[in-house]
């Protein structure tokens, strides 16, 4: 392991720097670097090239062509370029190409140079020209600033969402700035220039000029400057060759380092770690890398091609025609126990499971000094660590080894920091392998989130590593593998020279019935995409009905989504079709389409009966149903009409539609309301008082209690009153009247139909013991116990019960017998029984 | 007396958690959250009883509501900033709040509005806002209160509209409800593992939940189940039952003094002093609790042996020292004052109870419903019913009685279909000519068919009926499938017990002491065969009677995982309401068998809200 750190380089005391070889790139490049736009997304993104971006001319031959490479140097796209000429290109967080032309165009490609969309950066922009262009990000996505012609900058913070901001002008600004950036503060994208000696930063409403605290004098003009890539500092380049290095706030500084060198750098980047305390930028020239920190002296590198840098969130990449690098900060744990001479107890640990595997008893020794000092858990925690910063799959291999071994003499080691870096790494060496080029660090790999890094291999198409991952990592099915098979069914759908009966049933055989996946969102994508039989085919597949019909309604098969909603059970879903329906067709075919369904019909009638009576009828009309056309007229005869006449139109109405519908008793029964109604219209202009809406009985009822004898049985034969009714209506109402000499006079104007009972009953009802009495004699055979029982004459009840000799009557009689009085009688009564049961 | 349960018999679950979780869903979901600051709460009629058993005046005080209001159809006067409407998802309500709004619009002011749907929201009512122009100024929010228990063994979805919709709308917007209500009780309370059930609706909910539990499979698996079976029917699976008069104690003072809500409004009469009191009735009131299944005529002696019981309870501290005393008082004496007055209060209603019943002739009337029930001396009844109508003694009963009469007949011979319609109309009013029309779509009040000639065509019918394609049938078609076939059925499954001597109501036999030991509640009998059996098998021949043929099903899992206690406790499902008859009656039924029942009904019903239901009255 001499070797091992021999390509580390000391910056300062305390930091050591180490480049390494990610890949050497699969790229066949002609041109050099210098001649393309260069864009490379973060994260281990793909690398877009603009080859020949400044000819003018209109040749086919010569026009410029858009490359999209992985990190590892595969391509992945290429394109001929037909529009306008682009100034900068740049990545957004989603992975998406932004081409910023120079007219203000933004044309948005995916990473399989798929075109996206386009959008316009405004008037402004358009007018006075692009001059320069950047894409940031921010944490709400990504930005894109640029700055015109006319010396002013237009920025978007997001362009997911896209709200131009034109900032203020600098004052006295003739020339373009020597650079600029974009800082991000307080959730607010700022913009920094340096126009000569000055610096200004430009917010959303104001300019204000700023110095940096402790610049070096003598500065006359900035030739670079570079924000880190958490927005936290900023480092400037002046003409003197003099680097300042501070926080992005302007407020502090960090330190300085004069390179001497006057020449303008191509690029200055940030290189740093999160939570690190070394600040260093890399700086590059033609041939020259330089990493300046806090220190003296810097590290140079000498770059034998031209080279382009990437800035990551823990170091920065290099790629050249020929390799691609990756320059970052050694991290604590990997520079503890790799560092010459260590003794920390990672080294210590990783000493001894290499002797242990010499077989030989030194690692006794090694194990023992470190439980000695009681740092065996350090140990391994550190061996778990530095495995993670590794690139070198065997490098990690015998750092877990370490561990593993460390593990064993620990009685309480929680295994799944073990467990998870071993799971972690596997994913990230599978990710960086050169087929598929995504070469992320441990870091960033945490930063990103496994969720994150999946979506980025659907982008990419590579389905099957990215349910293998989850597959591997145990991700439950809604979040892992049937997200990325509806991914791939939305893919799939796309391909355009396959059958829909193809794609459909491979989709099916693929994605079965695996829970999460909508069938109905890779429909949708197929309608898309103008595929509208395939996105029936699949709605076939789609288990919860009620998911089918927004997208059926949409694709206007409205008669299938009808059916469908009325499946799913959803009255709601039902009625919204019925709306859209109902829209869509003319009346006619519209009632005859829910004339089919009468789920669907009864809904809409309850609807129609609070919110549209018309169409109500409509409906029945259309339906032929006269029955409930009948009932309709019936209800508005009461409900909506007030005037007699208005009434008697619509029970005539009623009583038409009833005749066709051959309920002739409905007919009948409405045409006797009609008279009965304008009866009782005259009775009012007659007699006065109140008598429409009363029901025929109550009508009669009302005479007879007004004195109107005559009219009272003239009304009962126009409208053939039974004469038990009658009976019952008189008895009741002359009783209520009191008018007892008239109720006389009634019951012996013929034989009652009803008997004298209920004479008798209502008698005692009134407290009239003594007309009861009358009645009680006149009362049949069956009922006179009863009769006699209700005047309260318990002896001759007894009597006649006696006579009869109906057991039932005799226990009913005795049940009257109370008290003394009774007594007698009572006995009486169990004699007769006595001889009774003799006999 | 009242009977224990065996020792045996399971714990009933704890549905407490139920009102909590209610309670807190209204309050932090949607009082406090989201509308913070004081406001006023509208509260429709319907939803205050349930909410009151939920969240009581002073809670909501608590979240800075300042006044209630009832939504009615009055322009109200609230000067708050904040209105918030509780209401039941109705057209007319819309309207009530679109009306608020646009006054308010026109008087310039500003307020903020918020509709709360209690269980759901439906589209049709934001359409109804939509098109008054409100849509954009109301938010809306739904409240998925549904599940209210009224007692230990009681949950009621207190929505008596059910009955109506469905069974004569044929409005299936309560489908879901009832679905949500089933999926919401197996996630609280454990898969059910066996199920059964009968009638469209059942069967059209009961889908619709084994979607519902689909789509969220694996949040109830593995789970033991607490409640082992279910079984669901549809309130038109048995009309008859639902429409006898009630004899048993609880069902009575639910006949007599409407129960609503689980309480009740015992006026002057009962409490026998110039105020009215309202009481709740359940399992915690002690004198209520042994009473309740009891049927009417055992209860007064009851009552006054527990009143002498008392007393001698009371006499006790004669004998007593001054520390027994002080234990007595300390202890004892508020038990016994709290039995006290409640003992009153049913000795109070008991005698209301005798005074009205004897009025109008109760004897008479129940003789009448047995002979209907077993069909003899039709003629008489017929006439009885027809002097019913001509007294005008009461439009719901004497429509109960047409009722009952035409479901255990078969349909009314046309004769008598005409003129006891006629005599109706002529006493109770012209407009119940759409009553009548309402019963017949219904089923409940129709004519016989002329012989058998309909019959295949019936069968025919029926059996499109069943078929999915139930499309191209329209109403009228429909309710000529609805034969009762009740003669049949009764004989079939010994609906009418032999009587051999008195049948003796204090020591009941069977579930028929219910009905003073003529008749076997049927949905009752249903219930009792199908679990005895497991299963439907066997029983084909009644489920074809009940024109249910592919309506009744049975889906029994392996029951590995069900204790041997929770296959002991079942729960019922009325759609369309349940009678307190049937609820005592299968109690009755698990004490005899070791089971305990609980009941979830969409609403607590009775003869007259039936009837009432399908009645048409003048607005």
């Amino acid at each position: 392991m001499d070797c091992y750190t021999a390509n580390w380089n000391p910056l300062g005391d305390s930091a050591f720097y180490r480049k390494y070889e990610l890949y050497s790139m699969d790229w066949d490049l002609k041109e050099e670097l210098r001649d393309c736009l260069v864009a490379a997304a973060p994260y281990g993104g793909p690398i877009a090239l603009l080859r020949n971006p400044w000819r003018k001319e209109k040749a086919a031959s010569v026009r410029p062509v858009l490359e999209i490479y992985s990190a590892s140097g595969l391509p992945l796209a290429s394109l001929l370029w037909k529009s306008g000429p682009v100034v900068s290109l740049g990545w957004s967080a989603e992975e998406e190409l932004l081409c910023v032309q120079e007219d203000g165009v933004v044309l948005v490609y995916g990473l399989h140079g798929d075109f996206r969309r386009h959008f316009s950066m405004g008037n402004e922009v358009l007018q006075n020209r692009v001059l320069d262009a950047r894409i940031f990000h921010t944490e709400f996505g990504s930005g894109v600033a640029i700055l015109t012609g006319a010396h002013r900058f237009t920025l978007s913070a997001n362009v997911g969402d896209l709200k131009l901001r034109r900032m203020p002008e600098v004052p006295g600004l003739q020339s373009a700035p020597s650079c600029w950036t974009t800082l991000c503060q307080d959730r607010v994208a700022h913009i920094l220039l340096a126009v000569g000696p000055d610096l200004y930063l430009l917010d959303h409403a104001t300019c204000s000029a700023v110095t940096p605290p402790g610049l070096a004098p003598g500065v006359s003009s900035f030739l670079q400057m570079a924000v880190s890539f958490t927005y936290r500092h900023l480092a400037l380049f002046t003409d003197t060759g003099y680097i300042w290095m501070g926080t992005a706030s302007l407020k502090e500084k960090l330190c300085e380092f004069n390179c001497n060198i006057r020449a303008p750098p191509k690029q200055m980047v940030w290189c740093s770690r999160p939570r690190s305390k070394e600040r260093a930028v890399v700086v590059a020239w033609e041939r020259r890398l330089m990493v300046v920190g806090d220190a003296p002296e810097s590290i140079q590198f000498v770059l034998d091609e031209d080279s382009y840098l990437v800035p990551e969130l823990d170091g920065v990449r290099i790629f050249s025609r020929s390799t691609h690098e990756f320059l970052h900060e050694v991290p604590v744990a990997s520079e503890e126990i790799f560092k010459i001479a260590s003794m920390a107890p990672g080294a210590l640990l990783l000493e001894a499971q290499k002797e242990y595997e010499k077989e030989s008893q030194k690692a006794d020794e090694y194990l023992r000094e470190i439980q000695e000092l009681g740092q065996l858990t350090q140990a391994v925690q550190q061996c778990i660590e530095a495995a993670g910063h590794e690139h070198r799959p065997d490098m990690q291999k015998s750092l877990l080894r370490a561990a593993s071994f460390g593990k064993c003499f620990l009685d309480r080691f929680p295994p799944d920091s073990f467990v998870r870096m071993c799971q972690d790494l596997r994913v990230l060496n599978a990710i960086r392998d050169y087929h598929i080029g995504i070469p992320l660090t441990y870091s960033q790999y945490k930063q990103l989130t496994i969720q994150v890094l999946l979506d980025r291999l659907v982008l990419r198409r590579l389905y099957p590593l990215a349910i293998q991952i989850c597959e591997y990592l145990r991700l439950p099915e809604v979040q892992g593998v049937s997200r990325i098979l509806a991914h791939w069914a939305c893919y799939k759908v796309q391909q355009k020279d396959v059958s829909d009966e193809d794609v459909a049933r491979a989709i099916n055989q693929k994605l079965g019935d695996t829970p999460g996946v909508s069938y109905s969102d890779i429909a949708a994508r197929a309608y898309g995409c103008g595929r509208t039989e395939l996105a029936i085919k699949l709605l076939e597949y789609e288990p919860r009905s009620g998911e089918q019909v927004p997208l059926l309604l949409k694709m206007k098969r409205s008669k299938l989504a009808l059916s469908k909603a009325i499946e799913s059970g959803d009255t709601d879903l039902v009625f919204t079709v019925l709306l859209h329906l109902k829209n869509e067709l003319n009346r006619g075919d519209f009632f005859m389409t829910l004339r089919n369904q009468p789920m669907a019909l009864s809904l809409y009638r309850q609807f129609c009966k609070h919110q549209e009576l018309e169409t109500l009828k409509d409906l029945y009309n259309q339906d032929d149903n006269h029955q409930e056309l009948g009932s309709f007229h019936i209800r508005a005869s009461y409900a909506a009409e007030e005037r007699i006449e208005g009434r008697v139109a619509a029970l005539q109405s009623a009583a038409d539609a009833f005749y066709k519908a051959k309920n002739e008793f409905a007919a009948k029964a409405t045409e006797d309301q009609m008279r009965l109604l304008r009866l009782q219209r005259r009775l009012e202009d007659e007699l006065g008082g109140h008598f429409v809406d009363l029901s025929l009985h109550d009508t009669v009822t009302t005479l007879v209690l007004g004195g109107h004898s005559k009219r009272a049985e003239q009304l009962a034969r126009d409208f053939r009153i039974p004469d038990k009714r009658l009976w019952w209506l008189k008895l009741t109402a002359l009783a209520d009247l009191e008018d007892w000499e008239e109720l006389e006079k009634f019951s012996k104007s013929k034989k009652s139909p009803i008997g004298y009972l209920p004479f008798v009953e209502i008698c005692m009802k009134q407290h009239n013991k003594y007309e009861a009495k009358k009645y009680a004699s006149r009362v049949g055979p069956e009922q006179k116990v009863k009769a006699l029982l209700l005047v309260g004459d318990v002896a001759q009840a007894a009597d006649v019960a006696i006579e009869h000799r109906n057991e039932a009557e005799l226990t009913l009689v005795l049940s009257h017998c109370t008290g003394a009085t009774d007594a007698a009688t009572a006995d009486k009564i169990q004699r007769a029984r006595a001889q009774a049961q003799k006999k | 007396m009242a009977f224990p349960h065996r020792p045996d018999a399971p714990e009933l679950p704890d549905f407490s958690m139920l009102k909590r979780l209610a309670r807190d869903q209204l309050i932090y979901l949607h009082l406090l959250e989201q509308l913070p600051g004081k406001k006023d709460l509208f509260i429709e009629a319907d939803l205050m009883s349930p909410l009151d058993r939920i969240a009581n005046v002073s809670i909501l005080k608590q979240h800075e509501v300042d006044k209630l209001y009832k939504v009615e159809n009055k322009p109200a006067v609230s000067s708050s900033e904040q209105l918030c409407f509780l209401v039941r998802p109705r057209i007319k309500n819309m309207r009530y709040v679109a009306s608020l709004v646009n006054a308010d619009k026109l008087a310039g002011r500003t307020r903020k509005y918020k509709v709360i749907f209690s269980p759901q929201k439906f589209h049709a009512c934001e359409m109804v806002l939509e098109e008054e122009g409100v849509y954009g100024d109301v938010s809306c929010d739904e409240w998925a209160f549904s599940l209210l228990p009224l007692d230990v063994d009681l949950l009621s979805m207190e929505l008596p509209e059910f009955f109506r919709d469905y069974f004569l709308e044929g409005d299936q917007r309560w489908i879901n409800t009832v679905a949500q209500a089933l999926h919401l009780l197996s996630t609280l309370y454990g898969p059910f593992p066996n199920c059964y059930g009968i009638g469209r609706c059942t069967k059209m909910s009961y889908e619709l939940w084994r979607k519902l539990e689909e789509e969220e499979d694996g949040e109830t698996k593995g789970r033991r189940p607490e409640i082992g079976h279910v079984f669901l029917l549809d309130r038109d699976v048995d009309f008859v039952t639902a429409l006898c008069s009630q004899v048993v104690y609880e069902g009575l003072v639910d006949d007599t003094f409407r129960v609503k809500c689980g309480s009740v409004d015992f006026g002057p009469e009962v409490t026998s002093s110039d105020r009215s009191l309202k009481v709740l009735l359940n399992a915690e009131d002690k004198v209520f609790n042994e009473i309740r299944n009891e049927h009417f005529s055992n209860v007064f002696g009851f009552l006054s042996q527990k009143a002498r019981n008392l007393q001698a309870q009371y006499d006790r501290r004669r004998g007593m020292d001054i520390k027994q005393m002080k234990n007595f008082v300390s202890q004892e004496l508020k038990g016994l004052k709290q039995e006290h007055r409640l003992l009153s209060v049913h000795i109070g209603a008991c005698e209301s109870i005798m005074k009205k019943k004897t009025k109008q002739d109760f004897q008479e009337l129940i003789k009448t419903e047995h002979a209907l029930l077993e069909g003899f001396n039709i003629r008489e009844s017929t006439s009885y019913i027809e002097e019913h109508i001509d007294r005008q003694v009461s439009p719901i009963e004497s429509l109960r009685l047409m009722c009952l009469l035409s479901i255990t007949e078969n349909g009314l011979i046309p004769k008598d279909y005409r003129s006891l319609k006629t005599q109706y109309l002529q006493s109770y009013g012209p407009e119940h000519l759409l009553t009548f029309s309402n019963l017949r779509r219904a089923g409940l009040l129709t004519e016989q068919a002329p012989g058998d000639t309909l019959t295949a065509v019936e069968s025919k019918v029926s059996k499109l009926v069943t078929d999915k394609a139930a499309g191209k049938i329209t109403d009228a078609f429909s309710s000529l499938a609805k034969r009762s076939n009740f003669r049949a059925i009764s004989k079939k499954l010994n609906l009418i017990p032999r009587v051999d001597g008195e049948y003796d109501l204090k020591v009941p036999r069977d579930m028929a002491y219910v009905f003073s030991g003529a008749y076997v509640p049927l949905s009752c009998r249903l219930i009792e065969q199908v679990l005895e059996r497991r299963s439907w098998q066997g029983l084909d021949e009644v489920v074809r009677l009940l024109n249910c043929n592919e309506l009744a099903f049975t889906d029994v899992t392996k029951e590995d995982k069900a204790s041997s206690e929770s296959l002991r406790l079942i729960m019922v499902v009325f759609l369309g309401g349940c009678t307190f008859s049937e609820i005592s009656a299968l109690r009755f039924l698990g004490r005899e068998k070791g089971y305990r029942f609980i009941f979830l009904t969409t609403a607590v019903t009775n003869s007259a809200r039936l009837m009432e239901a399908m009645s048409e009255v003048k607005a």
